[in-house]
């Protein structure tokens, strides 16, 4: 899961530079039109729908992971 | 490319593009090209939404003015997805919306840089209860669904390439099977059929939609193996054939190759083969046409009569498509361009200032209170670009600056089209007549309109009126806040020192600053 989540994050973030140390903060792309894009497209590939207090938390990719994880488990 | 719009859109382009902010005119930067993207407002009662429509249209047309005519500006029509329909036969929005994109028909007409896209075409091709999705909406005022960016984005490529395509000149065209059922040398000029029940009324429908492109200037030609007599006897005899000695500009009917005929119709009319577009139901022909004339257009050709009318859609679409009206149809142009400038002498506004002035805007800054501090501390964690030091409060901290006696005000901003509520905030320390500015910020909503030097001198006033003289001001970069960089130069202020990007400013100030009069302000 970490692995799909890293590659929709590269995709999305348009760079290869994807860690799970990723976060808002530390990478340039992760703006808030970003972000929505980063949701829709975990929403479609997991095929989940995120709640907006959710979204509003899914910050970083260990916040993203742990969601994501809560929502398929 | 440069977007105008009122709503979150960006994810239906590319990286590349840039947008203005919301419902914002007021900056052209310069670009390639323009866009309007703008889309009804998602509103309850219609009679504001008919106001806040016509601003959108005041608003397109003097932006339309603004655009160089070098440049290309695309504007997308006005749709309404919201379409609210309490009472039936309440069309004032509806009404609203097609004047505006009436307005759009003139502009385009007028303005030979405008291009017209009609984005309800787009929409025709996905379900209305799939064009929005209200939590994007609610969370990022995102007004088209998510799931539609994809299929958005390969609609707009196909038009932006549409653009560029070269309208063909002319067309050539087969006969038996091709124009009429059957073969006129076998079945006769009353045997073959291009009229009344099907196969017939295909072929007939196909031959209408041969005379409109006739009409809208392309130069039809036969090229078919027959005896010339009979085609000539057909013509003057058969009442049903739409396509005869009127329409067609040369023929070639005899039983020469069609590849030498083809290269003798482009000399006669001296128009290049790569102009013309050979339709003929044969596929040995075509095939010949192919090999010996690579640059016609061979389109293949439908195998049952009913599929006549898709396939003569998408000759069209790849060939025949034009964005203006040729000169033929020089009058009816002439009658759009009067209507244009009755447009243009309507016009209410000339330039952005009485523009502005229209709106009626009222800047409301309001001290901080118990109801407007957990907005100004929920400002501080979410405003990234407009945020000079982006300095993140809790409550509790912007709490305490008031109990020190710090200078914590919020804006609210109105307009004659609504109410954007709270949309900025300041906090200020002060120490005797000197202060610093800790934090400013202002939502991207209000941006364009120069509310932010407004607001930033009203409070500067304020201060200065309470004997504060000296006043410093911080800018920290961010990845986000680059837009900003120069704000305090704006202002006035004089920098002080730079290290690693954080600008340190002073001001000094012997007299009050002039505040814009655009705007009717109040403070307390």
């Amino acid at each position: 899961m970490d692995k799909r989540i890293i590659e929709i994050m590269q995709r999305v973030f348009d760079t290869q530079d994807i860690t799970i140390a990723t976060n808002q903060n530390n990478c340039e792309k992760w703006d808030s039109l970003h972000h929505l894009n980063l949701i829709v497209e975990l929403e479609t590939e997991f095929d989940v729908e995120f709640e907006p207090e959710e979204i509003a938390e899914m910050k970083s990719f260990e916040t993203v992971r742990s969601i994501v994880k809560s929502k398929i488990d | 490319m440069f977007v105008f719009r009122n709503y979150t859109i960006e994810s239906l382009f590319d990286e590349s593009v840039k947008f203005s902010g919301y419902g914002d005119i007021s900056v052209l930067p310069d670009s390639d090209c323009y866009a309007w993207f703008y889309n009804a407002p998602i509103v309850f009662d219609a009679k504001r939404a008919v106001d806040e429509i016509a601003g959108i249209g005041d608003k397109l047309f003097m932006i339309c003015e603004m655009i160089p005519s070098s440049k290309p500006f695309y504007i997308f029509s006005l749709e309404n997805l919201f379409p609210l329909h309490i009472c039936e036969t309440d069309n004032r929005v509806a009404e609203a919306i097609a004047a505006i994109n009436k307005k759009a028909i003139e502009l385009s007409v007028q303005h030979h840089n405008v291009r017209l896209i009609d984005f309800g075409e787009f929409l025709s091709h996905h379900k209305p209860q799939d064009w929005m999705n209200w939590k994007f909406y609610f969370i990022s005022q995102m007004v088209i669904n998510p799931i539609l960016v994809s299929d958005f984005k390969e609609w707009w490529g196909k038009k932006l390439a549409s653009f560029t395509q070269v309208r063909k000149k002319c067309l050539v065209l087969d006969l038996d099977n091709t124009l009429w059922d059957g073969v006129l040398g076998e079945d006769g000029i009353s045997g073959i059929k291009m009229s009344g029940d099907y196969p017939g009324n295909a072929f007939m429908y196909f031959q209408e939609g041969v005379m409109a492109l006739a009409n809208s200037g392309i130069i039809i030609t036969v090229c078919s193996k027959n005896n010339e007599a009979d085609v000539k006897e057909l013509w003057e005899r058969n009442p049903f054939i739409k396509i005869g000695p009127q329409q067609i500009a040369a023929y070639r009917i005899n039983w020469n190759s069609k590849a030498d005929n083809i290269r003798e119709l482009a000399k006669e009319l001296n128009i290049g083969l790569d102009s013309m577009v050979f339709v003929d139901d044969n596929p040995t022909e075509r095939e010949l046409v192919r090999q010996q004339l690579p640059m016609v257009s061979v389109p293949e050709f439908p195998q049952r009569p009913y599929e006549l009318m898709n396939f003569y859609f998408k000759l069209v679409d790849e060939y025949f498509q034009t964005y203006r009206l040729t000169s033929e149809d020089q009058n009816k142009t002439e009658q759009y361009k009067a209507n244009a400038r009755r447009v243009l002498e309507q016009a209410r506004f000339t330039d952005l200032t009485d523009f502005i002035k229209s709106l009626d805007i009222r800047i409301d800054i309001i001290a901080a209170n118990e109801f407007n501090v957990p907005r100004i501390a929920q400002m501080t964690q979410k405003t990234n670009q407009f945020n000079l030091t982006t300095y993140r409060y809790t409550e509790a901290d912007i709490n305490t600056f008031i109990e020190n006696g710090d200078y914590v005000y919020c804006i609210s901003v109105r307009d004659k089209f609504g109410d954007n509520g709270i949309t900025g905030a300041i906090i200020i320390k002060r120490d005797g007549n000197t202060a610093d500015i800790d934090s400013l910020l202002l939502s991207c909503r209000i941006l364009g309109k120069d509310i932010e030097t407004a607001f930033v001198k009203t409070i500067l006033n304020k201060l200065f009126s309470e004997g504060v003289t000296e006043i410093k001001a911080t800018y920290i970069p961010t990845l986000k806040n680059g837009q900003v960089v120069e704000f305090y130069e704006k202002i006035g202020f004089q920098l002080q020192s730079e290290e690693n990007g954080i600008k340190i400013y002073q001001l000094s100030m012997n007299k009050q600053f002039e505040v814009s009069e655009l705007y009717t302000i109040t403070i307390n």
